[in-house]
């Protein structure tokens, strides 16, 4: 028996057909968004390897939960967000087994990003794009995984505060203040990186 | 510019404040250079960080990464393992149990070694030890003719509740 060649099928099709236990229907979804599944494990671990069983216990989760999918978000969406979910439990995993406390982070009371300089960093003068990205990968690679994971939200989950601060289980306050040290951290640390590129 | 005003102009250029504070907000930036200067910075970082993730690939071919998948799919469910508590408890109470009983058999053996003036006897009867199984101790009452073998672990499942004792007429 020949498996149905699913290259040309639109997403919903897709979708319909994995629910009905479609497997080769599946196997195209995850074709099409194994990229952006395991970006997203990427940018919030920052390990190639965690990464990697991160995004692939994603996609077993999605094939067991696929019938509860209705369809209001993309199903992109829907399993950046499975992946995000397992992404934080392993970092609240991995913090229990750390001594390091959030609370130590000096976040919400502001700490040091108040007396910050404001920074210009220009992403375009005499930086290469892949070279660019390398730094920022560097940088985003120096916050905490606190910091970054609600930068992470933000930016590339395009969530709203409020939505983070469900997510990752604190108050909005929390949110608005991680987000602004992760912001001016990052500036902070390009703009250190560029100075150090134009020696 | 005090805390709370810093994020309040993040929260202006997230598009998180309502209508009228976002116009004061708008209003604050056109006057003041310093707010200005700081909703510049945190603009650059959102345009620096927009399209990163399009450049991370997956390291592995689909058909490897897929065969991977395909297989947990495949695996039947894992059973949930025995919660850690459990399993201290039962090692422990393993530890326990054998210890216990030799502790009171060598009591019961010093009493009536020190009652009777002979070794392990009890009124007619005796206890032994298999020194080849420290866990089982076997009981003869010789007016009735019974043995008792008494094993003080559980034989076949480490996690059973009760020991296990068998009797030989």
């Amino acid at each position: 028996m020949t498996e149905k060649d699913h290259s040309s099928d639109d997403e919903r099709t897709l979708v319909r057909a994995a629910q009905q236990d479609d497997m080769a229907a599946f196997e195209e979804l995850v074709a099409r968004h194994r990229d952006r599944v395991y970006a997203r494990a990427y940018s919030m671990m920052r390990n190639e390897e965690e990464a990697l069983d991160l995004s692939q216990e994603a996609w077993v989760k999605g094939w067991q939960r696929l019938r509860q999918f209705q369809g209001e978000a993309g199903f992109g969406t829907w399993m950046t967000r499975i992946v995000i979910n397992l992404c934080l439990d392993e970092l609240r995993r991995q913090k229990r087994h750390r001594s390091e406390s959030i609370e130590a982070m000096d976040e919400d009371s502001g700490g040091v990003e108040r007396q910050m300089p404001v920074v210009t960093v220009n992403p375009t003068s005499g930086l290469e794009r892949a070279e660019l990205r390398q730094r920022i990968d560097r940088a985003l690679g120096q916050l905490s995984h606190e910091h970054r994971t609600v930068l992470v939200l933000h930016e590339f989950e395009e969530m709203e505060y409020k939505e983070i601060a469900k997510t990752v289980g604190c108050s909005i306050g929390t949110v608005m203040s991680r987000l602004f040290y992760a912001r001016r951290k990052l500036a902070a640390l390009l703009a250190d990186l560029k100075r150090q590129d134009l020696k | 510019m005090d805390w709370e005003a810093q994020l309040k102009l993040q929260a202006f250029l997230d598009g998180e404040l309502p209508e009228a504070e976002a116009r004061e907000m708008a209003d604050k930036l056109a006057r003041e250079p310093e707010s200005a200067a700081l909703a510049a910075e945190l603009r650059q970082t959102g345009a620096l960080l927009a399209g990163f993730e399009e450049g991370i690939r997956l390291p592995e071919s689909r058909e490897f990464f897929w065969s991977k998948i395909e297989r947990e799919i495949a695996r039947p469910e894992k059973a949930a393992p025995a919660p850690p508590a459990t399993l201290w408890m039962a090692r422990l109470r393993r530890f326990l149990v054998p210890a216990t009983a030799m502790a009171l058999l060598a009591i019961a053996g010093f009493v009536a070694t020190r009652q009777s003036g002979s070794p392990f006897l009890l009124g007619g009867a005796e206890t032994e030890t298999a020194l080849a199984d420290p866990g089982a101790f076997t009981y003869h009452d010789y007016a009735s003719g019974t043995t008792l073998v008494w094993l003080s672990y559980p034989a076949d499942n480490e996690l059973a509740d009760d020991e296990e004792a068998v009797t030989v007429e």
